[in-house]
Protein backbone atom coordinates (compact mmCIF):
# COMPACT_ATOMS: atom_id res chain seq x y z
CA UNK A 1 0.00 0.00 0.00
CA UNK A 2 1.36 3.37 -0.90
CA UNK A 3 -0.37 6.48 0.40
CA UNK A 4 0.07 9.59 -1.63
CA UNK A 5 1.43 12.11 0.85
CA UNK A 6 0.22 15.67 0.63
CA UNK A 7 2.60 18.30 -0.66
CA UNK A 8 4.44 20.16 2.09
CA UNK A 9 2.53 23.43 1.61
CA UNK A 10 -0.94 21.88 1.25
CA UNK A 11 -1.94 22.20 4.95
CA UNK A 12 -0.93 25.87 5.01
CA UNK A 13 -3.01 26.57 1.90
CA UNK A 14 -6.07 25.13 3.63
CA UNK A 15 -5.52 27.28 6.70
CA UNK A 16 -4.60 30.44 4.79
CA UNK A 17 -8.07 32.03 4.25
CA UNK A 18 -9.30 31.56 7.83
CA UNK A 19 -5.85 32.35 9.19
CA UNK A 20 -5.69 35.65 7.31
CA UNK A 21 -9.10 36.77 8.58
CA UNK A 22 -8.38 35.81 12.19
CA UNK A 23 -4.92 37.38 12.00
CA UNK A 24 -6.05 40.76 10.65
CA UNK A 25 -9.39 41.07 12.41
CA UNK A 26 -8.59 39.54 15.80
CA UNK A 27 -4.87 39.29 16.55
CA UNK A 28 -3.65 42.48 14.86
CA UNK A 29 -6.81 44.26 16.07
CA UNK A 30 -5.99 43.26 19.65
CA UNK A 31 -2.47 44.69 19.30
CA UNK A 32 -3.95 47.84 17.72
CA UNK A 33 -6.50 48.41 20.49
CA UNK A 34 -3.74 48.07 23.09
CA UNK A 35 -1.62 50.61 21.16
CA UNK A 36 -4.49 53.05 20.62
CA UNK A 37 -5.21 52.98 24.34
CA UNK A 38 -1.85 54.70 24.90
CA UNK A 39 -2.50 57.42 22.31
CA UNK A 40 -4.56 60.53 21.82
CA UNK A 41 -6.50 59.45 18.77
CA UNK A 42 -9.78 60.95 17.60
CA UNK A 43 -11.89 61.09 14.47
CA UNK A 44 -10.13 64.41 13.71
CA UNK A 45 -6.47 63.76 14.56
CA UNK A 46 -4.09 60.83 14.00
CA UNK A 47 -2.82 58.72 16.89
CA UNK A 48 -0.15 60.38 19.06
CA UNK A 49 1.51 58.61 22.01
CA UNK A 50 0.41 59.97 25.40
CA UNK A 51 1.42 57.09 27.66
CA UNK A 52 -1.01 56.36 30.45
CA UNK A 53 -3.11 59.50 30.05
CA UNK A 54 -6.25 57.66 28.90
CA UNK A 55 -6.05 55.31 31.87
CA UNK A 56 -5.54 58.23 34.25
CA UNK A 57 -8.62 59.82 32.73
CA UNK A 58 -10.57 56.58 33.27
CA UNK A 59 -9.83 56.58 36.99
CA UNK A 60 -11.35 60.04 37.35
CA UNK A 61 -14.26 59.52 34.95
CA UNK A 62 -17.54 59.13 36.80
CA UNK A 63 -19.36 57.92 33.67
CA UNK A 64 -16.88 55.08 33.33
CA UNK A 65 -17.29 54.00 36.97
CA UNK A 66 -21.08 54.10 36.69
CA UNK A 67 -20.94 51.90 33.59
CA UNK A 68 -18.41 49.49 35.10
CA UNK A 69 -20.50 49.11 38.26
CA UNK A 70 -23.58 48.59 36.08
CA UNK A 71 -21.71 45.88 34.17
CA UNK A 72 -21.03 44.08 37.44
CA UNK A 73 -24.65 44.57 38.56
CA UNK A 74 -25.70 43.09 35.24
CA UNK A 75 -24.01 39.84 36.30
CA UNK A 76 -26.98 39.34 38.64
CA UNK A 77 -28.80 38.13 35.54
CA UNK A 78 -26.73 34.93 35.70
CA UNK A 79 -28.27 33.19 38.76
CA UNK A 80 -31.78 34.04 37.57
CA UNK A 81 -30.92 32.75 34.12
CA UNK A 82 -29.63 29.47 35.58
CA UNK A 83 -32.71 29.00 37.78
CA UNK A 84 -35.06 29.73 34.87
CA UNK A 85 -33.30 27.57 32.29
CA UNK A 86 -32.83 24.70 34.76
CA UNK A 87 -36.54 24.81 35.65
CA UNK A 88 -37.41 24.82 31.95
CA UNK A 89 -35.11 21.84 31.33
CA UNK A 90 -36.63 19.86 34.21
CA UNK A 91 -40.16 20.59 32.96
CA UNK A 92 -39.32 19.58 29.37
CA UNK A 93 -37.44 16.50 30.60
CA UNK A 94 -40.38 15.37 32.76
CA UNK A 95 -41.86 13.74 29.64
CA UNK A 96 -45.18 15.54 29.77
CA UNK A 97 -47.38 15.40 26.75
CA UNK A 98 -46.23 17.92 24.07
CA UNK A 99 -42.73 18.03 25.64
CA UNK A 100 -41.11 18.23 22.22
CA UNK A 101 -43.38 21.06 21.11
CA UNK A 102 -42.69 22.88 24.36
CA UNK A 103 -38.95 22.55 23.79
CA UNK A 104 -39.24 24.16 20.36
CA UNK A 105 -41.53 26.87 21.74
CA UNK A 106 -39.11 27.78 24.53
CA UNK A 107 -36.30 28.06 21.99
CA UNK A 108 -38.15 30.64 19.84
CA UNK A 109 -36.87 33.67 21.83
CA UNK A 110 -33.27 32.50 21.23
CA UNK A 111 -33.85 32.79 17.49
CA UNK A 112 -35.64 36.15 17.69
CA UNK A 113 -33.29 39.03 16.77
CA UNK A 114 -32.21 40.85 19.93
CA UNK A 115 -33.48 44.19 18.66
CA UNK A 116 -36.94 42.65 18.20
CA UNK A 117 -36.85 41.10 21.68
CA UNK A 118 -35.85 44.48 23.12
CA UNK A 119 -38.64 46.29 21.28
CA UNK A 120 -41.21 43.72 22.44
CA UNK A 121 -40.15 44.28 26.06
CA UNK A 122 -40.04 48.06 25.61
CA UNK A 123 -43.67 47.81 24.63
CA UNK A 124 -44.58 45.74 27.72
CA UNK A 125 -42.54 48.04 29.98
CA UNK A 126 -43.94 51.30 28.59
CA UNK A 127 -44.23 53.57 31.62
CA UNK A 128 -47.59 55.14 30.77
CA UNK A 129 -49.63 52.34 29.35
CA UNK A 130 -47.53 49.17 29.12
CA UNK A 131 -49.05 45.87 30.21
CA UNK A 132 -46.77 45.56 33.25
CA UNK A 133 -47.59 48.97 34.73
CA UNK A 134 -51.25 48.44 33.89
CA UNK A 135 -51.13 45.20 35.87
CA UNK A 136 -49.36 46.93 38.78
CA UNK A 137 -51.85 49.81 38.99
CA UNK A 138 -54.78 47.42 38.64
CA UNK A 139 -53.75 45.63 41.83
CA UNK A 140 -53.25 48.98 43.55
CA UNK A 141 -49.46 49.32 43.30
CA UNK A 142 -47.53 52.32 41.99
CA UNK A 143 -46.33 52.23 38.40
CA UNK A 144 -42.59 51.58 37.96
CA UNK A 145 -40.30 53.81 35.87
CA UNK A 146 -38.88 50.85 33.98
CA UNK A 147 -37.22 52.85 31.23
CA UNK A 148 -35.94 55.95 33.00
CA UNK A 149 -35.08 55.29 36.64
CA UNK A 150 -32.17 53.38 38.12
CA UNK A 151 -32.02 50.49 38.92
CA UNK A 152 -35.16 49.66 36.90
CA UNK A 153 -33.46 50.52 33.61
CA UNK A 154 -30.88 47.78 34.20
CA UNK A 155 -33.55 45.33 35.33
CA UNK A 156 -35.58 46.06 32.20
CA UNK A 157 -32.62 45.24 29.97
CA UNK A 158 -32.04 42.09 32.04
CA UNK A 159 -35.61 40.95 31.28
CA UNK A 160 -34.62 40.93 27.61
CA UNK A 161 -31.38 39.02 28.27
CA UNK A 162 -33.30 36.49 30.36
CA UNK A 163 -36.06 36.10 27.82
CA UNK A 164 -33.67 35.67 24.92
CA UNK A 165 -31.21 33.45 26.78
CA UNK A 166 -33.03 30.88 28.88
CA UNK A 167 -34.04 28.63 25.97
CA UNK A 168 -30.42 28.25 24.91
CA UNK A 169 -29.15 27.27 28.35
CA UNK A 170 -32.16 24.99 28.75
CA UNK A 171 -30.85 22.96 25.79
CA UNK A 172 -27.47 22.55 27.50
CA UNK A 173 -29.14 21.36 30.72
CA UNK A 174 -31.40 19.02 28.74
CA UNK A 175 -28.34 17.37 27.21
CA UNK A 176 -27.00 16.93 30.74
CA UNK A 177 -30.27 15.50 32.06
CA UNK A 178 -30.36 12.92 29.28
CA UNK A 179 -26.86 11.85 30.35
CA UNK A 180 -27.68 11.38 34.06
CA UNK A 181 -27.45 7.60 34.62
CA UNK A 182 -30.95 6.16 35.11
CA UNK A 183 -29.53 3.55 37.51
CA UNK A 184 -28.56 6.26 40.00
CA UNK A 185 -32.10 7.59 40.20
CA UNK A 186 -33.56 4.08 40.32
CA UNK A 187 -31.19 3.03 43.08
CA UNK A 188 -32.19 6.08 45.07
CA UNK A 189 -35.87 5.25 44.56
CA UNK A 190 -35.30 1.69 45.76
CA UNK A 191 -33.63 3.13 48.84
CA UNK A 192 -36.85 5.01 49.47
CA UNK A 193 -35.75 8.50 48.45
CA UNK A 194 -38.55 10.89 47.50
CA UNK A 195 -38.64 12.87 44.26
CA UNK A 196 -37.47 16.04 45.96
CA UNK A 197 -34.44 14.41 47.50
CA UNK A 198 -33.53 12.63 44.25
CA UNK A 199 -33.58 15.99 42.47
CA UNK A 200 -31.50 17.55 45.23
CA UNK A 201 -29.03 14.74 45.88
CA UNK A 202 -28.73 12.92 42.55
CA UNK A 203 -29.83 15.04 39.61
CA UNK A 204 -28.47 18.46 40.55
CA UNK A 205 -25.02 17.19 41.61
CA UNK A 206 -24.79 15.33 38.30
CA UNK A 207 -25.51 18.62 36.52
CA UNK A 208 -22.94 20.59 38.52
CA UNK A 209 -20.30 20.81 35.74
CA UNK A 210 -22.94 22.13 33.33
CA UNK A 211 -24.20 24.65 35.88
CA UNK A 212 -20.64 25.97 36.21
CA UNK A 213 -20.32 26.07 32.42
CA UNK A 214 -23.57 28.00 31.99
CA UNK A 215 -22.65 30.38 34.83
CA UNK A 216 -19.41 31.27 33.06
CA UNK A 217 -20.79 31.52 29.50
CA UNK A 218 -23.69 33.68 30.63
CA UNK A 219 -21.50 35.89 32.84
CA UNK A 220 -19.13 36.59 29.98
CA UNK A 221 -21.97 37.41 27.63
CA UNK A 222 -23.53 39.61 30.33
CA UNK A 223 -20.28 41.61 30.43
CA UNK A 224 -20.54 42.06 26.64
CA UNK A 225 -24.17 43.17 26.59
CA UNK A 226 -25.04 45.96 24.14
CA UNK A 227 -28.25 45.51 22.10
CA UNK A 228 -30.52 45.00 25.11
CA UNK A 229 -29.51 48.30 26.72
CA UNK A 230 -29.10 50.28 23.51
CA UNK A 231 -32.65 49.48 22.40
CA UNK A 232 -34.67 48.74 25.55
CA UNK A 233 -33.74 51.91 27.44
CA UNK A 234 -32.98 54.10 24.43
CA UNK A 235 -32.99 57.68 25.65
CA UNK A 236 -31.81 56.96 29.19
CA UNK A 237 -28.51 58.70 30.12
CA UNK A 238 -25.21 56.86 29.73
CA UNK A 239 -24.96 56.37 33.51
CA UNK A 240 -27.76 53.79 33.15
CA UNK A 241 -25.72 51.79 30.64
CA UNK A 242 -22.87 49.29 30.87
CA UNK A 243 -19.32 49.25 29.48
CA UNK A 244 -19.98 48.24 25.85
CA UNK A 245 -22.56 50.99 25.21
CA UNK A 246 -20.00 53.39 26.72
CA UNK A 247 -17.37 52.16 24.23
CA UNK A 248 -19.86 52.66 21.39
CA UNK A 249 -20.77 56.15 22.59
CA UNK A 250 -17.16 57.22 23.19
CA UNK A 251 -15.85 55.91 19.86
CA UNK A 252 -18.69 56.50 17.46
CA UNK A 253 -20.78 59.34 18.92
CA UNK A 254 -17.93 61.40 20.43
CA UNK A 255 -15.19 60.13 18.08
CA UNK A 256 -12.59 59.58 20.81
CA UNK A 257 -10.89 56.40 19.59
CA UNK A 258 -7.95 56.44 22.03
CA UNK A 259 -10.13 56.73 25.11
CA UNK A 260 -12.65 54.18 23.80
CA UNK A 261 -9.71 51.78 23.27
CA UNK A 262 -8.63 52.19 26.88
CA UNK A 263 -12.17 51.28 27.98
CA UNK A 264 -12.01 48.31 25.59
CA UNK A 265 -8.75 47.06 27.09
CA UNK A 266 -10.27 47.36 30.56
CA UNK A 267 -13.24 45.26 29.43
CA UNK A 268 -10.82 42.69 27.99
CA UNK A 269 -9.03 42.38 31.33
CA UNK A 270 -12.34 41.83 33.14
CA UNK A 271 -13.53 39.23 30.62
CA UNK A 272 -10.13 37.50 30.72
CA UNK A 273 -10.32 37.27 34.51
CA UNK A 274 -13.68 35.52 34.16
CA UNK A 275 -12.27 33.13 31.53
CA UNK A 276 -9.40 32.21 33.86
CA UNK A 277 -11.83 31.54 36.70
CA UNK A 278 -13.69 29.31 34.23
CA UNK A 279 -10.53 27.35 33.45
CA UNK A 280 -9.82 26.85 37.15
CA UNK A 281 -13.37 25.73 37.90
CA UNK A 282 -13.63 23.33 34.97
CA UNK A 283 -10.22 21.86 35.77
CA UNK A 284 -11.43 21.09 39.27
CA UNK A 285 -14.50 19.35 37.85
CA UNK A 286 -12.56 17.24 35.39
CA UNK B 1 -39.79 5.10 38.56
CA UNK B 2 -43.18 5.06 40.27
CA UNK B 3 -46.05 6.98 38.76
CA UNK B 4 -46.04 10.68 39.29
CA UNK B 5 -48.53 11.87 41.93
CA UNK B 6 -51.44 13.85 40.48
CA UNK B 7 -50.58 17.03 42.34
CA UNK B 8 -47.06 17.05 40.95
CA UNK B 9 -48.37 16.44 37.44
CA UNK B 10 -50.73 19.40 37.75
CA UNK B 11 -47.87 21.54 39.06
CA UNK B 12 -45.61 20.54 36.17
CA UNK B 13 -48.28 21.35 33.59
CA UNK B 14 -48.83 24.69 35.31
CA UNK B 15 -45.10 25.44 35.05
CA UNK B 16 -45.05 24.32 31.43
CA UNK B 17 -47.94 26.68 30.64
CA UNK B 18 -46.27 29.60 32.46
CA UNK B 19 -42.99 29.04 30.58
CA UNK B 20 -44.82 28.81 27.26
CA UNK B 21 -46.63 32.09 27.95
CA UNK B 22 -43.34 33.72 28.95
CA UNK B 23 -41.63 32.48 25.77
CA UNK B 24 -44.25 33.54 23.23
CA UNK B 25 -46.23 36.23 25.07
CA UNK B 26 -43.99 39.26 24.46
CA UNK B 27 -43.53 38.51 20.76
CA UNK B 28 -47.24 37.80 20.28
CA UNK B 29 -48.18 41.07 21.94
CA UNK B 30 -45.74 42.91 19.69
CA UNK B 31 -47.42 41.34 16.65
CA UNK B 32 -50.89 42.30 17.91
CA UNK B 33 -49.90 45.94 18.45
CA UNK B 34 -48.07 46.06 15.11
CA UNK B 35 -51.37 45.21 13.43
CA UNK B 36 -53.43 47.78 15.34
CA UNK B 37 -54.00 51.47 14.65
CA UNK B 38 -52.86 54.30 16.95
CA UNK B 39 -56.47 54.57 18.15
CA UNK B 40 -56.00 51.32 20.04
CA UNK B 41 -54.21 51.54 23.42
CA UNK B 42 -51.11 49.37 23.85
CA UNK B 43 -52.52 47.59 26.90
CA UNK B 44 -55.70 46.30 25.31
CA UNK B 45 -56.57 43.89 22.58
CA UNK B 46 -57.59 46.01 19.59
CA UNK B 47 -61.21 45.99 18.47
CA UNK B 48 -61.66 44.36 15.04
CA UNK B 49 -62.21 47.83 13.53
CA UNK B 50 -58.81 48.94 14.85
CA UNK B 51 -56.88 46.22 13.02
CA UNK B 52 -54.83 47.66 10.18
CA UNK B 53 -51.88 47.13 7.88
CA UNK B 54 -51.05 50.84 7.93
CA UNK B 55 -48.02 50.38 10.21
CA UNK B 56 -46.50 48.04 7.67
CA UNK B 57 -47.13 50.34 4.73
CA UNK B 58 -45.93 53.30 6.81
CA UNK B 59 -42.73 51.51 7.82
CA UNK B 60 -42.26 50.42 4.24
CA UNK B 61 -42.46 54.03 3.02
CA UNK B 62 -40.40 55.61 5.79
CA UNK B 63 -37.52 53.11 5.88
CA UNK B 64 -37.93 51.46 2.47
CA UNK B 65 -37.84 48.09 4.21
CA UNK B 66 -37.43 46.08 1.00
CA UNK B 67 -33.81 47.17 0.66
CA UNK B 68 -32.84 46.31 4.27
CA UNK B 69 -34.65 42.99 3.90
CA UNK B 70 -32.61 42.12 0.80
CA UNK B 71 -29.40 43.35 2.45
CA UNK B 72 -30.07 41.27 5.55
CA UNK B 73 -30.63 38.16 3.43
CA UNK B 74 -27.40 38.81 1.47
CA UNK B 75 -25.32 39.44 4.58
CA UNK B 76 -26.75 36.44 6.40
CA UNK B 77 -26.28 33.99 3.53
CA UNK B 78 -22.74 35.23 2.86
CA UNK B 79 -21.73 35.10 6.50
CA UNK B 80 -23.08 31.57 7.01
CA UNK B 81 -21.47 30.38 3.76
CA UNK B 82 -18.01 31.75 4.60
CA UNK B 83 -18.24 30.64 8.22
CA UNK B 84 -18.79 27.05 7.12
CA UNK B 85 -16.36 26.97 4.18
CA UNK B 86 -13.42 28.80 5.79
CA UNK B 87 -13.80 26.87 9.05
CA UNK B 88 -14.05 23.51 7.27
CA UNK B 89 -11.00 24.34 5.14
CA UNK B 90 -8.84 25.28 8.11
CA UNK B 91 -10.10 22.41 10.25
CA UNK B 92 -9.13 19.68 7.76
CA UNK B 93 -5.33 19.85 8.05
CA UNK B 94 -5.62 20.64 11.77
CA UNK B 95 -7.49 17.36 12.24
CA UNK B 96 -5.89 15.12 9.64
CA UNK B 97 -2.44 16.19 8.44
CA UNK B 98 0.98 16.23 10.06
CA UNK B 99 2.92 19.39 9.43
CA UNK B 100 5.31 21.77 11.13
CA UNK B 101 3.64 24.23 13.51
CA UNK B 102 0.31 22.43 13.67
CA UNK B 103 -0.21 22.63 17.42
CA UNK B 104 1.03 26.22 17.62
CA UNK B 105 -1.36 27.29 14.87
CA UNK B 106 -4.23 25.49 16.55
CA UNK B 107 -3.54 27.09 19.94
CA UNK B 108 -3.27 30.56 18.40
CA UNK B 109 -6.57 30.06 16.57
CA UNK B 110 -8.27 28.85 19.75
CA UNK B 111 -6.91 31.78 21.75
CA UNK B 112 -8.83 34.21 19.54
CA UNK B 113 -12.01 32.94 21.26
CA UNK B 114 -10.87 34.93 24.31
CA UNK B 115 -11.02 38.26 22.46
CA UNK B 116 -14.57 39.65 22.28
CA UNK B 117 -15.64 41.66 19.24
CA UNK B 118 -16.72 44.50 21.56
CA UNK B 119 -13.14 44.99 22.81
CA UNK B 120 -11.59 45.43 19.36
CA UNK B 121 -14.44 47.35 17.75
CA UNK B 122 -12.35 50.54 17.27
CA UNK B 123 -9.46 48.93 15.32
CA UNK B 124 -11.94 46.81 13.35
CA UNK B 125 -13.64 50.01 12.28
CA UNK B 126 -10.35 51.74 11.42
CA UNK B 127 -9.14 48.73 9.41
CA UNK B 128 -12.37 48.51 7.43
CA UNK B 129 -12.19 52.26 6.69
CA UNK B 130 -8.53 51.93 5.63
CA UNK B 131 -9.49 49.11 3.27
CA UNK B 132 -12.02 51.43 1.61
CA UNK B 133 -14.90 49.19 2.70
CA UNK B 134 -16.78 51.64 4.95
CA UNK B 135 -20.52 51.68 4.23
CA UNK B 136 -20.46 48.44 2.23
CA UNK B 137 -22.06 45.07 2.95
CA UNK B 138 -18.63 43.44 2.53
CA UNK B 139 -17.50 45.34 5.62
CA UNK B 140 -20.38 43.79 7.58
CA UNK B 141 -19.36 40.23 6.66
CA UNK B 142 -15.58 40.20 6.22
CA UNK B 143 -14.31 40.53 9.83
CA UNK B 144 -16.73 37.82 10.98
CA UNK B 145 -16.41 35.47 7.99
CA UNK B 146 -14.77 32.82 10.19
CA UNK B 147 -14.65 32.12 13.92
CA UNK B 148 -12.37 29.99 16.04
CA UNK B 149 -15.49 28.32 17.41
CA UNK B 150 -16.45 27.20 13.89
CA UNK B 151 -12.97 25.81 13.23
CA UNK B 152 -13.08 23.95 16.55
CA UNK B 153 -16.50 22.47 15.75
CA UNK B 154 -15.39 21.29 12.29
CA UNK B 155 -12.14 19.86 13.64
CA UNK B 156 -14.06 17.80 16.20
CA UNK B 157 -16.32 16.49 13.44
CA UNK B 158 -13.37 15.58 11.18
CA UNK B 159 -11.57 13.84 14.04
CA UNK B 160 -14.49 11.46 14.47
CA UNK B 161 -14.45 10.33 10.81
CA UNK B 162 -12.75 6.90 10.45
CA UNK B 163 -9.29 7.26 8.88
CA UNK B 164 -9.88 4.28 6.53
CA UNK B 165 -12.40 6.26 4.47
CA UNK B 166 -9.89 9.00 3.84
CA UNK B 167 -7.06 6.53 3.14
CA UNK B 168 -9.16 4.65 0.61
CA UNK B 169 -9.67 7.84 -1.36
CA UNK B 170 -5.99 8.69 -1.18
CA UNK B 171 -4.91 5.25 -2.39
CA UNK B 172 -7.07 5.94 -5.41
CA UNK B 173 -4.82 8.94 -6.00
CA UNK B 174 -7.21 11.71 -4.97
CA UNK B 175 -5.51 14.93 -3.93
CA UNK B 176 -6.26 16.73 -0.66
CA UNK B 177 -8.84 19.14 -2.11
CA UNK B 178 -10.77 16.26 -3.60
CA UNK B 179 -10.76 14.30 -0.33
CA UNK B 180 -11.93 17.40 1.54
CA UNK B 181 -14.82 18.05 -0.83
CA UNK B 182 -15.98 14.49 -1.54
CA UNK B 183 -15.09 12.59 1.63
CA UNK B 184 -14.75 14.91 4.60
CA UNK B 185 -17.52 17.46 3.93
CA UNK B 186 -20.29 14.91 3.29
CA UNK B 187 -19.37 12.92 6.39
CA UNK B 188 -19.26 16.03 8.59
CA UNK B 189 -22.63 17.25 7.36
CA UNK B 190 -24.41 17.33 10.77
CA UNK B 191 -21.70 19.54 12.30
CA UNK B 192 -21.56 21.79 9.24
CA UNK B 193 -25.35 22.18 9.29
CA UNK B 194 -25.27 23.13 12.97
CA UNK B 195 -22.58 25.71 12.29
CA UNK B 196 -24.55 27.10 9.34
CA UNK B 197 -27.76 27.41 11.37
CA UNK B 198 -25.94 29.16 14.22
CA UNK B 199 -24.26 31.56 11.79
CA UNK B 200 -27.57 32.39 10.13
CA UNK B 201 -29.26 33.16 13.47
CA UNK B 202 -26.31 35.27 14.65
CA UNK B 203 -25.87 37.21 11.42
CA UNK B 204 -29.59 37.96 11.11
CA UNK B 205 -29.66 39.45 14.62
CA UNK B 206 -26.38 41.39 14.41
CA UNK B 207 -26.83 45.06 15.36
CA UNK B 208 -23.68 46.63 16.84
CA UNK B 209 -21.23 46.08 13.96
CA UNK B 210 -23.57 46.97 11.06
CA UNK B 211 -24.65 50.04 13.05
CA UNK B 212 -21.01 51.16 13.09
CA UNK B 213 -19.95 50.41 9.51
CA UNK B 214 -23.12 51.26 7.60
CA UNK B 215 -24.07 54.85 6.98
CA UNK B 216 -26.35 55.19 3.99
CA UNK B 217 -29.90 53.95 3.99
CA UNK B 218 -29.42 51.77 0.88
CA UNK B 219 -26.86 49.69 2.78
CA UNK B 220 -28.84 49.21 6.01
CA UNK B 221 -29.62 45.74 7.27
CA UNK B 222 -33.00 45.16 8.95
CA UNK B 223 -31.83 45.67 12.57
CA UNK B 224 -30.16 48.98 11.61
CA UNK B 225 -33.27 50.12 9.73
CA UNK B 226 -35.48 49.20 12.69
CA UNK B 227 -33.17 51.08 15.02
CA UNK B 228 -33.68 54.12 12.80
CA UNK B 229 -37.46 53.71 12.96
CA UNK B 230 -37.08 53.87 16.74
CA UNK B 231 -34.90 56.99 16.66
CA UNK B 232 -35.66 60.58 17.55
CA UNK B 233 -36.89 61.45 14.07
CA UNK B 234 -39.34 58.55 13.99
CA UNK B 235 -42.89 59.57 13.19
CA UNK B 236 -44.69 56.56 14.60
CA UNK B 237 -43.23 53.99 16.97
CA UNK B 238 -45.69 51.40 15.62
CA UNK B 239 -43.69 51.47 12.37
CA UNK B 240 -40.79 50.04 14.38
CA UNK B 241 -43.14 47.32 15.67
CA UNK B 242 -44.15 46.47 12.12
CA UNK B 243 -40.50 46.38 11.07
CA UNK B 244 -39.78 44.09 14.02
CA UNK B 245 -42.47 41.64 12.95
CA UNK B 246 -40.97 41.66 9.47
CA UNK B 247 -37.50 40.91 10.90
CA UNK B 248 -38.82 38.16 13.17
CA UNK B 249 -40.96 36.09 10.80
CA UNK B 250 -38.30 34.93 8.28
CA UNK B 251 -35.88 33.77 10.96
CA UNK B 252 -38.61 31.97 12.93
CA UNK B 253 -39.69 30.15 9.76
CA UNK B 254 -36.08 29.28 9.01
CA UNK B 255 -35.65 27.93 12.53
CA UNK B 256 -38.79 25.80 12.41
CA UNK B 257 -37.53 24.21 9.19
CA UNK B 258 -33.92 23.81 10.38
CA UNK B 259 -34.46 23.10 14.08
CA UNK B 260 -33.73 19.38 13.94
CA UNK B 261 -30.11 20.14 12.92
CA UNK B 262 -29.75 22.66 15.68
CA UNK B 263 -31.21 20.44 18.39
CA UNK B 264 -29.01 17.52 17.40
CA UNK B 265 -25.87 19.64 17.19
CA UNK B 266 -26.56 21.44 20.44
CA UNK B 267 -27.23 18.24 22.33
CA UNK B 268 -24.16 16.51 20.86
CA UNK B 269 -21.90 19.52 21.42
CA UNK B 270 -22.98 20.00 25.01
CA UNK B 271 -22.46 16.38 25.99
CA UNK B 272 -19.02 16.26 24.47
CA UNK B 273 -18.26 19.43 26.43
Amino acid sequence: MKLRAHRPWTPYLFILPAGTVLFIFVIVAMVQVAYYSFTRYTAFEPAAWVGLENYRRLLADQRFWFCLINSFLYLLVTPVLIALSLTAALVVHAALRWAKGLRVLLFLPVVTPTIVAAIAWRLLLNENAGLLNTALTTVGLDPVYWLSERPWTLISAMFVTLWKGFGYYMMIFLAGLVAVPKELEEAATVDGAGRGSILLHVTLPALRPLIVLVAIISSISALKVFDELFITIKGAPISHQTVVPLIYDTAFEVGDYGYASAIGVTLFVVVLAFSLVQLKLTERDA
Amino acid sequence: MSRRPLLLTVFMYGLALALAVLAVGPALWLIVIAFSSTASPINQLPAPSELTLSNFTGAWEEADLLRPLINSVLVTVAQAFFNVVLAALAAYPLARMRFRGRSVIFVVILSTIMIPEQVIIVPLFRTVVAMGLYDTLIAVVLPFSVTAFGIFLCRQAFLSIPAELEEAARIDGAHAGHVWLHVMLPLARPALATLAVFSVIGAWSNLLWPLIVLQSQEQFTLPVAINQLLGVFATNVRYAYAGSVLAMLPILLFFLVAQRFLTKGLLAGAVKG
